[in-house]
C-alpha cells in the first residue's frame, strides 16, 4: 500500500533518516517509536509527501508519490503534532478543510463565507465526541482536547485510506488519550465523555483500517499489530508486537 | 425556510475588495479609446532602452540629487520634531510628570490637523506663502511627517503601560530617570524601524512634489511624460528605481540588525548621531546643487477671508457631491489596493508568478500616482474611475510588498499540511497561508485606506472630482475663502477616517494599537 524504498534525508546537522525501507500493508496498525529527534516526524512527513527525501522513493499503491497528484494525497491522512488548524476559521470550516482536496476553488471560497455541507461537519464532530452545536464556534473557545478532536473530525471528513499520526496522544489526559487511540485504531466512535459508542451514526464515517502512529507510550504498543523503532534516523526495530522484546524498546530510548 | 448565516472570514474579506476593479473597469469602458495605444507601447518599449544621452543623464542625475537631499533633510527634521511631539502627546509622559493626561490629549488634537492634510496640499499652500524656494518641499514633507511620527510614537508609548514606571518611581527613581529606563529599551527598535520607513516615504513624497513643479526628479518625470519623451522618462525612472532598491535593501538590513542586536539604546544613540550628520550633509548637498538655502525666507501670509466671503464660498461649492466623490474615490482605490495582491497571489501561486508579481508591485510603487494617472489618460477619458485606478495601483504596490514580507516571515506548516491532504496550491495558500495573515493585513488595510483618503488630493485633477481636485482649482483661482473651507472639511474627513480605521483595527486585531505590520510599512 505505502512503501518507502532506500529513503535518505540529509539535514543541516547530519542525516535525519538513513536508508529506510518500509512497507505498510492495508489494514496494518503500526506503532512508530523512538526518542525525540530520532526521525519519527521526518519519516511521517516523507510518507505523506510533504517532505521530499534526499534520495530514495515513496510508493503509494505501487506508484511513485507525486507531489502534484492530489488524489494520492487525499488517500493519505495526517494527524499533525501541532494539529495545523486554521485559527481564523470556525470549527465547521476547519472540518471542511479536510475535503478541500476533492473540491474546487469556488467551493473553498464559499466555505469562507459560511460553512457549507454543515450536516456532514456535524456528523464528523459527533463521531469524535464533540457536540454538533460547536460547529460554528471559534477555535479560540475550545480546550486543547477539543481542538485535537476537531483535527480528528477534519481527518474523518477527508476520508483517507491510511492515517499517519504524529504523537497525537502527547498532550491529552489519560481518558481522552485512550478514547482518541480507540478511534484511531478504529475500535469505535467517541461520545462526549470520551467513551466508545456505536449508536447508528452514518456508516460512511469511520477511520481507515491502516494506521502508522508515532508515540512515546511504550505501554500502548500491544494495541498495535506491528512496531517499528527509529534510532538516530535508522530503522532498527521492525517486528510484530507479539513477543516483543522489551529490552530492545528500552535501548531505543537510551542516548545514542 | 432555510436560513443561511453569512459570516465572511478574514481571508475572504481580504479578497472581496478586489471586486472594486470590476466596477472601475466597467466605468472606464465607455471612455476607452485606442488613440494612445501607440504611445503606451512606446512607453513600455522605452523601458528597455532608456536614453543614455549625457545631457539627459546629467539632468536626471541633478534632479535625483535634489530629490534625495530634500527627502533626507525633511526626513531628519521631521523625525526629530516628531519624537518631541510624540513625547508631548503621550499620556504616559504627562501622567509621570504632573499626574494628569489632558496636555497629551490637547497635543493629540492639535496634531490631527497637520497630519490630515497631504504633503502635496501643504506644498501648494506653502508655495503661495513662501514663493518658489527649496524650503517649500522640505517644509511640505516635514509638517505632516512630524505629526505622523508623533502619533505613532505616542500610540506605542501609551500601549507600554505604567507598571514598569510605577515600580521604578517606588524604588526612588526621579521621573526623568524612570522614563528613560522604562521607555528607551522597548521603544528604541520600534522608533528606529518606523523612522527608517519614513525615509522611503520621504523619497516618494519629494518625487511627488517634484511632479507638481517643486523641483527635483519629479519635475523631470512630469516634463518628459508630457512631451512623450519616454526614453528620457525611463532614464529618470531607472535612476529612481536604483535608489529605491538600494534604500529598501538598506532598510531591510537595518531591520535585521535591529532584530538581532541586543543593545537597542546604543543603536539609537548611533542612529541619532548619524541622522544629525546626514541632515547637515544634505543641507550642504542642496547648497552645492546651486539651490539657495541660506537666503532669508520671505513670508507672505495667506489672506484671511471675511465671514461673508466664507458664507458665499460655502454656497458656491457642492459639498455633498465633493464629499461623496472623495469617499467613492477612496473606496474604489482602496478596494483595488487591498484586494488585488492576495487575489493575484492566490491565482498565481507558483514561484514564477510570485517573482513577476513582485516585479510589478515594485514598478507600481516606483511610478508616482499622478504619472500613473497621466499614463492611463493616454487611452482613457478623465474620470473618477481612472483616478481610482491610478491611486489604487500605486498603493497596490505598497500592499503587495507588505503582504509578501509578512507571508515570508510566517511558518508554512499549515500550508504544507493542507497540501499533504491533497488540496491544490491555490486552496492550500488561501487556507494555510493567507488565513493566518489576513487579520493583520486587514488591520493594516484600514490604516492604508485612511492614507488613501489623504492621497485623493493627488489624483483629484484626473477625475475632476472630489475635495482635492476642488482645492487645487480654488488655489489656482486664489479663492482663499474656498481654500480655507475645503482644507477644513478635508481635515475633518480624514480625521473621521482615522477614527473609523482605528475602530476597524480594533475589530480585526482586538487592539487599538497599530498592528506590527503598520509599523513595518507606512507612508
Amino acid at each position: 500500500m505505502l512503501e518507502l524504498k532506500g529513503v535518505h534525508l540529509h539535514g543541516p546537522r547530519g542525516d535525519r533518516l538513513r536508508n529506510i525501507d518500509l512497507i505498510i500493508k492495508p489494514g496494518e496498525r503500526i506503532a512508530l517509536i523512538g526518542s525525540s529527534g530520532a526521525g519519527k516526524s521526518s519519516l511521517l512527513a516523507i510518507a505523506n509527501g510533504s517532505l521530499l527525501p534526499s534520495s530514495g522513493t515513496v510508493l503509494w499503491r505501487g506508484r511513485s508519490l507525486n507531489r502534484r497528484h492530489h488524489s494520492q494525497k487525499q488517500a493519505i491522512g495526517t494527524l499533525w503534532q501541532d494539529l495545523c488548524l486554521v485559527e481564523e476559521l470556525n470549527v465547521a470550516q476547519n472540518v471542511n478543510a479536510g475535503a478541500l482536496g476533492k473540491r474546487s476553488l469556488l467551493w473553498a471560497l464559499a466555505n469562507l463565507l459560511a460553512p457549507i455541507e454543515i450536516n456532514r461537519c456535524r456528523e464528523c464532530l459527533e463521531a469524535v465526541g464533540l457536540p454538533a452545536n460547536l460547529a460554528r464556534a471559534s477555535l479560540s473557545e475550545l480546550s486543547g482536547g477539543q481542538r485535537q478532536r476537531v483535527a480528528l473530525a477534519r481527518l474523518l471528513r477527508q476520508k483517507p485510506e491510511i492515517v499517519l499520526a504524529d504523537e497525537p496522544l502527547s498532550s491529552l489526559d489519560p481518558p481522552l488519550a485512550e478514547a482518541v487511540l480507540n478511534l484511531l485504531l478504529n475500535s469505535g466512535l467517541l461520545q462526549n465523555n470520551g467513551l466508545l459508542q456505536n449508536n447508528g451514526l452514518p456508516s460512511t464515517i469511520s477511520m481507515p483500517k491502516t494506521l502508522l502512529m508515532s508515540l512515546h507510550q511504550t505501554n500502548l504498543i500491544d494495541r498495535f499489530d506491528r512496531v517499528i523503532g527509529l534510532r538516530s534516523g535508522q530503522l532498527v526495530v521492525d517486528q510484530s508486537t507479539d513477543g516483543l522484546d522489551q529490552a530492545a524498546l528500552e535501548w531505543l530510548y537510551q542516548s545514542a | 425556510m432555510i436560513r443561511i448565516r453569512l459570516n465572511p472570514t478574514p481571508p475572504l474579506l481580504s479578497l472581496l475588495p478586489a471586486l472594486a476593479l470590476v466596477v472601475v473597469l466597467m466605468a472606464m469602458v465607455p471612455g476607452f479609446h485606442s488613440g494612445g495605444l501607440q504611445a503606451l507601447i512606446a512607453f513600455i518599449s522605452a523601458s528597455i532602452h532608456p536614453s543614455m544621452d549625457p545631457l539627459v543623464v546629467s539632468s536626471a542625475w541633478r534632479g535625483l540629487q535634489i530629490t534625495m537631499a530634500t527627502a533626507l533633510l525633511s526626513w531628519v527634521v521631521s523625525s526629530f520634531i516628531g519624537v518631541v511631539l510624540g513625547l508631548a502627546s503621550a499620556t504616559l509622559i504627562w501622567r509621570t510628570f504632573i499626574g494628569k493626561s489632558w496636555p497629551a490629549i490637547f497635543f493629540r488634537r492639535l496634531l490631527a490637523f497637520p497630519r490630515a492634510v497631504h504633503e502635496l496640499l501643504w506644498g501648494l499652500l506653502l508655495l503661495q506663502m513662501l514663493g518658489l524656494s527649496p524650503w517649500v518641499a522640505i517644509l511640505a514633507i516635514t509638517i505632516p511627517y512630524s505629526a505622523l511620527v508623533a502619533r505613532v510614537l505616542s500610540d506605542q508609548l501609551d500601549t507600554l503601560g505604567e507598571r514598569p514606571l510605577i515600580a521604578l518611581r517606588q524604588s526612588g527613581a526621579k521621573p526623568i530617570q524612570a522614563l528613560t529606563t522604562a521607555i528607551i529599551p522597548p521603544m528604541a527598535p520600534v522608533l528606529m524601524s518606523y523612522c527608517g520607513y519614513r525615509l522611503e516615504c520621504a523619497l516618494r513624497g519629494a518625487t511627488l512634489l517634484g511632479v507638481f513643479g517643486l523641483g527635483g526628479l519629479g519635475t523631470d518625470l512630469q516634463l518628459t511624460l508630457q512631451s512623450l519623451q519616454f526614453e528620457e522618462l525611463w532614464t529618470a525612472l531607472w535612476m529612481l528605481a536604483s535608489v529605491m532598491i538600494i534604500l529598501e535593501q538598506l532598510m531591510s538590513w537595518w531591520r535585521q540588525r535591529l532584530k538581532s542586536s541586543g543593545a537597542a539604546p546604543r543603536e539609537l544613540l548611533v542612529s541619532v548621531c548619524l541622522m544629525l550628520i546626514l541632515g547637515i550633509c544634505s543641507l550642504i548637498w542642496l547648497q552645492s546643487l546651486d539651490l539657495d538655502m541660506t537666503s532669508s525666507i520671505r513670508w507672505h501670509p495667506l489672506p484671511l477671508p471675511t465671514v461673508s466671503e466664507l458664507i458665499t464660498a460655502s454656497h458656491e461649492l457642492h459639498w455633498l457631491q465633493l464629499i461623496v466623490n472623495t469617499l467613492l474615490l477612496t473606496l474604489l482605490a482602496a478596494g483595488i489596493a487591498i484586494g488585488l495582491p492576495p487575489l493575484g497571489m492566490m491565482l498565481w501561486p507558483s514561484q514564477l508568478g510570485r517573482s513577476i508579481q513582485s516585479l510589478l508591485w515594485g514598478l507600481l510603487r516606483l511610478i508616482p500616482t499622478p504619472l500613473a494617472a497621466l499614463l492611463l489618460l493616454l487611452n482613457c477619458e478623465p474620470s473618477l474611475a481612472v483616478a481610482a485606478l491610478a491611486l489604487g495601483a500605486h498603493n497596490l504596490g505598497v500592499m503587495g510588498r507588505l503582504l509578501k514580507e509578512a507571508l515570508d516571515q510566517q511558518s508554512d506548516s499549515c500550508y504544507q499540511a493542507l497540501k499533504a491532504s491533497g488540496a491544490g496550491d491555490r486552496i492550500a495558500w488561501l487556507y494555510g497561508s493567507l488565513s493566518a495573515q489576513s487579520p493583520g493585513y486587514l488591520a493594516y488595510s484600514a490604516y492604508r485606506a485612511d492614507v488613501m483618503l489623504r492621497e485623493t488630493a493627488v489624483v483629484g485633477m484626473v477625475g475632476g472630482a472630489g475635495l482635492g481636485w476642488q482645492l487645487i482649482e480654488s488655489l489656482s483661482s486664489f479663492n482663499w475663502a474656498q481654500v480655507y473651507l475645503l482644507i477644513g472639511v478635508y481635515a475633518m474627513l480624514t480625521m473621521f477616517g482615522e477614527v473609523l480605521s482605528d475602530h476597524c483595527r480594533q475589530l480585526w486585531t482586538g487592539s487599538r494599537k497599530k498592528p506590527a505590520m503598520a509599523l513595518v510599512l507606512q507612508s
